[in-house]
């Protein structure tokens, strides 16, 4: 909640680096947004929310109208809960891949179990959310599904001063050479496709160590601390910031 | 609700019980239409076996009586006429019981002696014995008769007849038959009897049984069937469902700790979410001072939120059969990838970690199940390990077996607490400072229960815990 009062300042002074963390949808303000949700308190919630975030956001709390819509406003991606009155979430997914609409689906369900997760990719879901979320979670995935990087032919990534080499495994920041363990190039690498995106630890988490759980441990922190302090230098402008209780995004700017 | 529940299943069980109207229970038992049956059935055989004795003796004794007077017939024709008369005269004689027939006719028909009225008009005259009606003089007034008899023509025309009456057979019969029914009518209320005795016994004991399943469904958990001995199916089955309720016992015991603790561990921090909000909505001043508190109150319901998360995904694996999609999964490069992402955590630590895999080994498995378990295993080493320590992660093969050993140089599990630290939220007094919700053992027992694999957890200094993973689970 601390982040959506602040996104108002966006607009005027860039001061705040929290404000900073979704100053990135700006240029593709108006996003139309899905949602399928039949709980009308969590539904609001999450549409105030995303328009507060600059996105379109359509509303439908069944399934059957929930098709309907998708099928004639042509979002750019849909929020689909699973269970739902009149036609099951993952129903609505199926039956619009099978009409090959490839728009983005995050799936929001409170079925956590690891079952339900693999269910639901496979039945056509991008990406799956467990009810409760954090609003900023669901938002950094909606984003995260909009911008998914295109398949690339490129084996040079470049973020400002920051270059990887994907073929030679090297790392560069201007002519810095960086040192990088396998495992912090494996980050850098996410990062970097994904730059200007506010990344959740438990994106990362799934996506970077393929870890379908939260540990005990802050390891994500532990990880993003070391990669910051070989890529940020200590006279250099900082590229990956902090985003308190969100998790880390990486940019040029600062 | 329990209790309107509870009296719902009593009236199913025990149906007959309110109903004034009904037949005797036993009556309906299928014990007593069993015997009720095997009655019927014994009843059958006696009365067929009764037919048939009946009908055997019936044919020799009336063979026995033709040969005899076949006998005499022959016997008396080879005499003079007038010695033939003596010998139906003694014969007539001999015989108090009046079972004899003899007399002589003339060839014209009339009675020359003997004690028939006359020549019985269907006996046939040089034929083998056969029954005929006959008229006896020698009997009240003419009384008619059916006996064997058997008729010669002599040699002057005289015609002599012998015969004998057969009732005889048929006061045999009639003792017999009399026996078999004495015997039959006890035999059948026996069967009877039996069968509502054991019926009875056998409701009596579902009333027993149900009444104890009554107590221990309104909350007496200490209850047990009752038995007798254990050779009788009866008491077998109450000593395998008492094993049952012992085993239930004991988890709904374990879960009513773990309701408490769980209890204890969600109210703290909601309470301290609470006051925050609380304290904050009267005295926070400006908005910064708000949206302090409000993180501060997220974090709390945060942890709320992670205990119930840890706690559904542990009932999830605990309750989850072995799927059939587990797959093979590499144990020596899983632990290098474990090792690989705890690695920073433990330098900050100052403590060496290091994986030693001797082996290339795979087992079946759910791979993300079994990294979580391990993952947890190794940060539990981490956490409770005092800085410059060391924790060890070793694949090893033994006999019949694969074992994946992490161990660390922190203060160990006593032996008293080896049990103890699989509870849910136990936390060990030496490390209640440690920040933690007291759950990864319980999960990772879990995970490894779920793949039919064994967690050993050695007591002494020096942490040491196992996967073990019997080789028949080998993919």
């Amino acid at each position: 909640m601390a982040l959506v009062s602040s996104k108002r300042t966006v607009s005027g002074g860039r001061s705040s680096s929290t404000a900073n963390a979704f100053a990135a949808i700006e240029y593709q303000l108006m996003a139309k947004v899905l949602l399928i949700e039949d709980d009308s308190e969590t539904a609001e919630e999450i549409t105030a929310e995303l328009s507060d975030r600059g996105f379109e956001v359509e509303w439908s709390a069944n399934g059957i109208d929930g098709l309907d819509k998708a099928r004639s406003l042509r979002p750019d991606a849909m929020i689909v809960d699973r269970l739902l009155p009149g036609m099951d979430g993952l129903t609505v997914i199926e039956a619009l891949r099978k009409e090959q609409v490839r728009t983005p689906v995050l799936v929001l369900s409170a079925l956590g179990a690891v079952d339900d997760r693999v269910r639901g990719l496979r039945m056509g879901g991008d990406d799956y959310l467990t009810k409760p979320f954090a609003v900023v979670e669901l938002v950094a995935r909606i984003e995260a599904l909009l911008r998914r990087p295109a398949e690339s032919r490129e084996t040079t990534l470049r973020v400002g001063p920051l270059e990887l080499d994907l073929i030679e495994r090297t790392a560069k920041r201007g002519d810095r050479v960086i040192d990088l363990l396998p495992r912090e190039f494996r980050l850098l690498e996410y990062m970097m496709q994904r730059s200007d995106q506010l990344l959740t630890r438990a994106m990362l988490l799934e996506e970077v160590w393929n870890y379908k759980f939260v540990p005990a441990t802050n390891l994500v922190d532990v990880h993003m601390g070391r990669l910051r302090h070989k890529v940020d230098g200590p006279d250099e402008t900082p590229m990956i910031h902090n985003v308190r209780g969100a998790g880390f995004i990486l940019r040029a700017g600062p | 609700m329990a209790g309107s529940d509870a009296s719902l299943l009593t009236s199913g069980r025990t149906s007959g019980h309110q109903d004034p109207m009904r037949q005797p229970q036993f009556i309906r038992s299928n014990t007593f239409r069993w015997a009720l049956a095997v009655s019927a059935v014994f009843a059958v055989f006696v009365i067929v076996l009764f037919g048939f004795i009946y009908w055997k003796i019936d044919d020799y004794l009336t063979a026995r009586s033709d040969r005899v007077i076949t006998v005499e017939l022959d016997g008396i024709a080879g005499l003079s006429p007038e010695r033939r008369l003596e010998a139906i005269d003694e014969k007539l004689r001999q015989d108090p019981r009046g079972v004899q027939v003899a007399a002589i006719f003339a060839a014209d028909g009339h009675r020359i002696t003997g004690n028939l009225e006359s020549l019985p008009p269907h006996l046939r005259i040089d034929a083998p014995a056969h029954g005929t009606d006959v008229i006896r003089r020698d009997r009240g007034a003419g009384e008619n008769q059916t006996v064997r008899a058997i008729a010669r023509r002599m040699r002057n025309g005289d015609v002599l007849v012998l015969g004998r009456n057969v009732d005889e057979a048929g006061e045999i019969s009639h003792v017999v038959g009399q026996a078999l029914a004495l015997g039959l009518l006890p035999g059948f209320c026996l069967c009877l009897l039996a069968g509502a005795w054991l019926s009875v016994r056998a409701q009596k004991r579902v009333e027993e049984v149900n009444q104890r399943v009554q107590r221990i469904i309104a909350g007496d958990l200490r209850e047990r069937l009752p038995y007798r001995n254990v050779d009788e199916p009866f008491s077998k089955l109450a000593v395998i469902v008492n094993g049952m309720l012992d085993e239930m016992e004991t988890m709904i015991h374990a879960l009513a700790g773990v309701g408490n603790d769980i209890a204890h561990d969600l109210r703290t921090p909601l309470t301290r979410a609470r006051l925050t909000l609380e304290r904050g909505r009267t005295n926070a001043a400006t908005l910064e001072q708000l949206q302090a508190v409000s993180d501060k109150a997220i974090a709390g319901i945060d942890q709320s939120l992670t205990i119930i998360t840890a706690l559904l995904r542990l009932a999830q694996i605990e309750n989850s059969r072995r799927s059939a999609g587990f797959g093979d999964v590499a144990l020596h490069e899983m632990l290098r990838e474990v090792c690989d992402i705890y690695e920073p955590i433990a330098e900050n630590k100052n403590i060496a970690l290091q994986v030693a895999v001797k082996h290339r080994r795979s087992v079946r498995g759910d791979q993300d199940l079994l990294i979580e378990a391990v993952a947890n295993l190794v940060d539990n080493a981490i956490k409770f390990t005092p800085e410059g320590g060391e924790v060890n992660i070793e694949l090893l093969q033994e006999d019949s077996e694969t074992i994946v050993r992490v161990t660390d140089t922190g203060c160990g599990i006593s032996e008293q607490e080896r049990e103890a630290v699989l509870r849910r939220f136990y936390r060990s007094d030496k490390i209640r400072s440690t920040p933690g919700v007291g759950l990864g053992l319980s999960l990772v027992a879990a995970i490894v229960k779920l793949h039919g694999f064994r967690l050993a957890i050695h007591s002494g200094a020096g942490g040491r815990v196992e996967i073990v993973c019997p080789d028949s689970q080998q993919g």
